[in-house]
């Protein structure tokens, strides 16, 4: 290792102001803070600093989604790999792209991004389509805002809302039938070559026709979705998780989870007919995702704890109405997309309310 | 207003419980200006000598708080640049100055009480009593609507609270008579830390019999010994009138000059820290060579800080001896080698604010510290640990974001005068935002559009009042 850093130390001067290569400097200080930890020093006080950076942060959320990549892999075979490359590389490179333009270090954020946006995404989705998604929604949800730090929404989101309204028949058309038994998919790869044959619709569609068995939709067996909603066993063991690293904040997940599952809990008590039980929506659909992965990102959500709680309730309630009351039979992505939207304005509302209390001290 | 976030970093180099006593070195350096002081009108002249006791200079922006002259000795005042050099010292404590005729005269002139502020001022106490809000220091003349005494002190490496009190409790006790004597009718509280020991007992026991005094069980997390937090906890507001905070040290000043009318001259300071040889907490006279303690305390490779290692500022090469408010000198090992791949790590021997490392599953163990910020300056992600931590109850996130905006106003409405400056944020922060001295330089700027502001308006008003009376 100490032959690495001497070479970093030894190229470095290049990408300084003033040198050949000084129009990478992100990258390379991106590539060098990579492999040993930055050399800065506390120049004013605290003269010691927490050992927690943003890189570190951000893996824990990656590991956190690892359970999730793993069942994908089982359910929906191979094919996720190059979904995730594919996001990765697009992804990075706009990241990368706007940083030199920027001249700004590359946020570690893109990390996340490129794992989450694959993991929302149909099984059979084409590669062009993932490509295309990821570099409109780091673009369009991050970038024009300012970057990391910056964005109102969810870049991940942004890039499936785009997708889904683009191209709403291959989106809709594009779910695989998980496999089963041992191996599952793991030795299969499936392309648009065989898709045809396997096809199927997700549980929230199928619920016109009859309700899928609520235990199968926890292990998520037999489930077609999105490729990291469909088991809800592995997103609890990577969204706990998070909980418990601090990362993702409880509150946030809590209130999704528990007005969702209260108000559709009413509905159905009001008609049973029409609407399926709570417990049976928290299972279904990118519910359980969103809110343990996508609606605790804490740039596009309320930076306030009673903001959380205000945040949650408002995406569960939306999502429950989408699915019940609209012609879309998933809502979560919608949902957090107003969630993003609401979130200045909650924030502004907590504010007042704290800088009011603030006012007698 | 309920104590809230806080925290309390596990960390290897505690001082301990015992003081040591050191001999008089060859020659003294005292430092014109420190951390809340600037002597600039000096009062003593090249090649004096001067004796124990003697003022050598004053701070004429803090009500002429003096210098006193540690021991007997020779002024050099061209040794070093800004500091009052003393050489050829000794102790003799016969040769020290006495106030004896002063004192009768200022007794004639000002009253007993009169007669008690001037002897805190000049022999050295008043520079420990602090107004809890602004850190400043009181008038000697005003009275307060309160006293806050606090017998702890939390801060990672400064020397706590109970070393002295358990040598001069006594001392203490009276200390708080004399305190008693220069209010009329407004309350002492006793911030006293929410522990059961044998000690704790005991002070408990002293003070029952004192009726003028509550006692204020604080819990023992850091900065809840912030007097600022004291006094928004026990409700004393800022506006209300000012609220004096003294320390033990303070208390013990006080006692020194009003039973025996001599001036304080040695301060207790820890000499600790992970970078230090070892950890000790020392009675030294002011302006103790630096060099000295460095040399024989700290290890190769550290960096001193004047104060705590959340707080303090940086000892550097230009400061010779140790300044008057000193109260512990931290030393922090440098950062040397990088770690590969150190974000990967699991992490077992790091503690963390937050979760993120597998030391979270172990029970608490010290960690030695290192001057590293361990990170890259990122952007706000607003994580909220800062917010967390905070124990002033305003949102570290916001104030960085509207300073980042410039916008002054918002920053004032979103409180920033009720940080106390603890350095919580900055230590949590992920993002390795310099959020305390951010807000440091902030309220100094506030502060400095607030002069102009007034004199300003003094300005307009002087001018209307002359055109009125034309």
């Amino acid at each position: 290792m100490r032959v690495l850093l001497k070479i970093f130390e030894k190229i470095s001067p290049i990408f300084e102001e003033g040198g050949k290569l000084a129009a990478i400097k992100p990258l390379y200080e991106a590539i060098e803070n990579f492999c040993f930890a930055p050399s800065a020093k506390a120049r004013c006080a605290p003269f010691s600093r927490d050992p927690l950076d943003i890189k570190r942060y951000m893996t824990m959320v990656i590991i956190g989604l690892l359970p999730c990549v793993v069942a994908s892999l089982y359910f929906f075979g191979l094919r996720v790999i190059p979904m995730i490359i594919v996001s990765y590389m697009t992804g990075g490179t706009v990241e990368v792209v706007f940083s030199i333009i920027r001249k700004e270090p590359i946020a570690e954020g893109f990390l996340v991004t490129g794992l989450i946006f694959p993991l929302i995404l149909p099984p059979a989705t084409p590669l062009w389509m993932v490509a295309l998604g990821c570099a409109f929604g780091v673009f369009v949800g991050k970038e024009v805002f300012g970057g990391t730090g910056r964005n109102l929404f969810n870049p991940a989101i942004v890039g499936r809302c785009f997708l889904v309204l683009a191209y709403p028949a291959v989106m809709s058309s594009s779910w695989v039938k998980p496999g089963h038994g041992i191996t599952g998919r793991l030795l299969e790869y499936v392309s648009s070559a065989n898709i045809e044959a396997i096809t199927s619709a997700t549980p929230l569609v199928e619920a016109k026709h009859g309700l899928e068995d609520m235990s199968h939709m926890f292990m998520g067996l037999d489930i077609s979705g999105c490729l990291g909603e469909t088991s809800a066993l592995m997103i609890l063991c990577g969204g706990i998780f998070l909980l418990l690293t601090k990362v993702a904040n409880w509150r946030t997940v809590v209130s999704i989870l528990g007005s969702a599952v209260i108000f559709e809990a009413i509905l159905h008590r009001v008609n049973p007919e029409q609407f399926a039980p709570g417990m049976w929506h928290l299972f279904a659909g990118g519910l359980m995702f969103g809110a343990f992965f996508m609606a605790t990102d804490p740039v596009s959500s309320p930076s306030t704890n009673e903001g959380k709680w205000m945040y949650g309730i408002l995406i569960g309630v939306i999502v429950i109405l989408i699915r019940n009351f609209s012609g879309y039979v998933e809502g979560m992505m919608f949902a957090i997309l107003l969630g993003n939207i609401a979130a200045p304005i909650i924030d502004e509302m907590v504010f007042s309310v704290r800088l009011r209390l603030l006012k007698n001290e | 207003m309920k104590f809230r976030g806080g925290y309390n970093i596990r960390f290897q180099g505690k001082p301990g419980g015992l003081l040591k006593d050191i001999l008089l070195p060859e020659v003294l350096y005292l430092p014109l200006e420190s951390g809340s002081f600037n002597f600039s009108a000096l009062c003593a002249t090249h090649g004096q000598d001067v004796g124990l006791g003697d003022v050598l200079a004053k701070d004429p922006d803090n009500h002429d708080i003096p210098l006193l002259s540690p021991t007997n000795g020779k002024v050099n005042l061209e040794a070093a640049p800004g500091h009052i050099t003393l050489e050829d010292l000794s102790d003799d404590s016969s040769k020290s100055y006495t106030y004896h005729d002063e004192l009768e005269h200022i007794h004639k002139k000002m009253g007993s009480a009169g007669l008690k502020r001037y002897k805190l001022l000049n022999l050295g106490a008043w520079e420990f009593v602090k107004e809890a809000y602004t850190g400043q220091i009181p008038n000697p003349l005003s009275t307060p609507q309160a006293v806050i005494v606090s017998t702890f002190r939390l801060e990672p490496f400064l020397i706590r609270g109970d070393v002295l009190l358990k040598e001069h409790l006594r001392q203490f006790t009276r200390g708080l008579e004399h305190l008693q004597s220069l209010l009329a009718y407004q309350p002492i509280y006793l911030a006293f830390p929410k522990i059961k020991s044998n000690f704790a007992a005991k002070i408990k026991e002293q003070i029952r019999g004192y009726a003028w005094v509550k006692l204020i069980e604080v819990p023992l997390k850091y900065p809840y010994d912030s007097f600022e937090i004291i006094s928004r906890h026990i409700g004393l507001r800022h506006s209300t009138g000012s609220i004096w905070g003294v320390n033990v040290e303070g208390v013990l000043a006080i006692d020194m000059a009003l039973t025996n009318s001599k001036p304080c001259l040695e301060r207790a300071i820890s000499v600790a820290g992970p970078g230090a040889l070892m950890s000790v907490n020392l009675r030294l006279p002011t302006g103790y060579p630096l060099s000295k303690i460095k040399n024989e305390y700290g290890l190769q490779n550290s960096i001193a800080i004047d104060g705590g290692v959340l707080t303090g500022r940086l000892l550097t090469d230009d400061i010779k001896g140790v300044p008057t408010d000193c109260r512990g000198i931290t030393f922090v090992p440098e950062q040397l080698g990088r770690e590969f791949l150190g974000w990967l790590r699991p992490g077992f021997g790091r503690q963390s604010y937050s979760d993120c490392f597998l030391s979270s599953l172990c029970s608490h163990f010290p960690e030695r510290l290192t001057n590293a910020v361990k990170g890259e300056l990122r952007p706000c992600v607003s994580c909220g640990f800062c917010e967390d931590a905070c124990p002033a109850g305003i949102m570290p996130h916001q104030l960085h974001k509207l300073i980042y905006q410039d916008d002054i106003d918002a920053v004032e409405k979103f409180r920033i005068d009720l940080c106390v400056e603890c350095g919580l944020c900055s230590f949590v922060c992920p993002s390795k935002i310099e959020l305390m001295q951010q807000f440091r330089e902030m309220k100094q700027t506030i502060l400095k559009e607030k002069e102009i502001a007034a004199a300003e308006a003094a300005k307009e008003a002087a001018l209307e009042s002359a055109t009125e009376a034309e």
